[in-house]
């Protein structure tokens, strides 16, 4: 198995710092951005569940879809996990959610604050699709996020609170049909979100949507996932968006980890800047087998 | 504004315009004399017969008896109907236990059971209760079985994920999902139900409107045969209409179902 942490170089040592710690005054931030201080990053470390994947192996029918897979995500980073269709990319997600039982090996899940707690911070996923309840209205949608916990009166505030983070506080009292697709998917954000998860897993969320909502939803999770620190482990087809969005990229090959690398690219991170350009292209080089120019 | 109340007064007045005109052009062929009072009835008389029977009160307690005997079998076959349908699509070993006996069972047309049912209850009111129940357990039974199937499993895997309850599961995703489907078979058994219940009152009952229609055929009262025709009609009509209240009512997140 070939594990090489790549970085794009040269860097310049100013922006080379790790990301988070970096100052939050950049004039991207978003107005809905709710206020008070943000919080340090000890404290959005300790939010985040880390996860430990040891010699995980899955099959179907006896066709192995993941094959003797390690991994160690830690706690509040942001991995994106690309490569072909039918790689085990979406299995390895739904593994770790514990959609699926394991074959073999195993998958430990902790906060970062040592071991497993009894009120561990919950893991959340968003599909591909919104999957929200098209008898529900928008507010209600969200509140499934918060299942039983709490009146329903306070399920109510906090899913109110959670719209305004993804900016639909107006759409509340709406059925879901009454929405365009970007809106379904960040209801479906909002709803992923308002239990404040540890681990909030995103199966190839965006890849409905057009080009323009896709960079908005980006920008979005980003902005989202800086605030609160959860672990987020995307999935997904786009290239692009993995550079954009994660710390770390993973490329999976017929059930293995064939690259692993590391994007210390500051964040904000701009639309076309070179060095996500050149890693881009050294990642797609790679799943199209092509040799490196 | 204007304009707009007398688009609306034009659109709800649009679908009775066809009968209307059949009416006038039955009236007048009956004066005229095209067609015999002895075999076909004029409106006006149908109203006369109806006034009548109203007056006695003979028209009130039929109604009143089938539309009694209506609602019981309908309680009870859509009721059973509703419960194994939903333990058939909710568990695999109900369903293997007990689907292919009810898909055999709901071949046998069952208003061929008459003869049977009339040796087992007699005339009374179980011969009537057991053929409309029968009749509307097959539609709803169908409808909701296909209706809790067809849910679909995003959501299902979704509200697991989420941590919904078993009970959560059913109650907020697999019976809304279901309920398109059920009301479809709630229509249908509507209709069943009335079907049944005036055949078997026109072959063995004592009282119902089904059982007025036959006493008038037999003195040729060709109005009060064609005054119950159409009470079948109205009542055909309200009961359909009134479960599309409820469709709204309940339906109303759907745009299918949403009122124009």
């Amino acid at each position: 198995m070939l594990r090489d942490a790549v970085r794009p170089e040269p860097l310049p040592e100013a922006v080379a710092a790790d990301p988070r710690t970096e100052p939050r005054s950049d004039p991207r931030s978003d107005p809905h951005r709710p206020g008070g201080p943000a919080p340090s990053p000890a404290e959005l470390g300790r939010r985040g569940i880390a996860v430990t994947v040891r010699d995980l192996r899955k099959s179907f029918d006896g066709n192995a879809v993941i094959e003797g897979l390690n991994l160690f995500l830690p706690a509040g980073g942001f991995t994106a996990v690309v490569g072909r269709s039918g790689c085990g990319k979406s299995t390895l997600l739904r593994l770790i959610l514990g959609l699926e039982t394991p074959t073999g090996g195993r998958i430990d899940l902790e906060g970062s604050a040592g071991s497993a707690r009894r009120s561990e911070p919950p893991k959340r996923i968003m599909f591909q699709e919104p999957r929200l309840l098209p008898w529900a209205r928008v507010v209600d949608n969200v509140a499934v996020g918060l299942s039983g916990h709490g009146s329903r009166s306070a399920r109510r505030t906090r899913a109110l609170e959670a719209l305004a983070e993804v900016g639909l506080s107006d759409k509340a009292g709406q059925w879901p049909a009454t929405l365009s697709g970007g809106q379904r998917q960040r209801v479906a954000l909002a709803r992923a979100l308002v239990s404040r998860p540890g681990l909030l897993a995103l199966d190839e969320p965006l890849g409905a949507l057009d080009a323009l909502t896709r960079i908005e939803m980006q920008d979005l999770i980003e902005r989202i996932w800086r605030t609160q620190g959860f672990t987020a482990l995307l999935v997904t087809h786009d290239v692009a968006e993995a550079v954009a969005l994660a710390d770390r990229i993973l490329v999976v090959e017929a059930g293995r980890i064939a690259l692993d690398l590391q994007v210390e690219v500051p964040r904000p991170r701009r639309r076309g800047d070179p060095d996500l350009a050149r890693l881009e292209g050294r990642i797609l080089d790679h799943l199209l087998g092509t040799p490196q120019g | 504004m204007r304009a707009s109340r007398l688009e609306r007064l034009r659109d709800g007045a649009l679908p009775w315009l066809v009968p209307a005109v059949i009416l006038l052009g039955w009236q007048a062929a009956v004066s005229v004399g095209l067609v015999s009072n002895r075999f076909m009835p004029a409106p006006l008389d149908v109203v006369r017969a109806g006034w009548e029977a109203g007056r006695t009160g003979e028209l009130w307690t039929n109604l009143g008896v089938s539309t009694l005997r209506a609602l019981a079998g309908f309680v009870v076959g859509g009721g059973i109907g509703f419960a194994l349908g939903l333990a058939n699509g909710l568990s695999r070993l109900s369903e293997r236990l007990t689907d292919t006996s009810v898909q055999m069972v709901r071949n046998v047309p069952h208003l061929s059971l008459i003869p049977l049912v009339i040796l087992w209850f007699g005339i009374g009111e179980e011969a009537k209760l057991f053929l409309v129940a029968l009749g509307v357990f097959f539609p709803i039974y169908a409808n909701t079985l296909h209706g809790i199937r067809s849910v679909d499993p995003g959501l299902v895997e979704m509200g697991r994920v989420y941590g919904m309850s078993r009970t959560e599961l059913f109650t907020r995703v697999v019976l809304p999902g279901a309920l398109p489907s059920i009301f479809v078979g709630l229509r249908y058994a509507l209709g069943i139900m009335w079907l049944t219940l005036i055949v078997a009152e026109t072959i063995s009952a004592s009282s119902g409107l089904g059982y007025m229609a036959m006493q008038a055929r037999e003195f040729m009262l060709v109005d009060v045969v064609v005054l119950a025709i159409l009470i079948y009609a109205g009542l055909g009509k309200l009961a359909d209409t009134l479960t599309r209240r409820l469709e709204r009512a309940c339906l109303g997140w759907n745009p299918a179902y949403r009122s124009a």
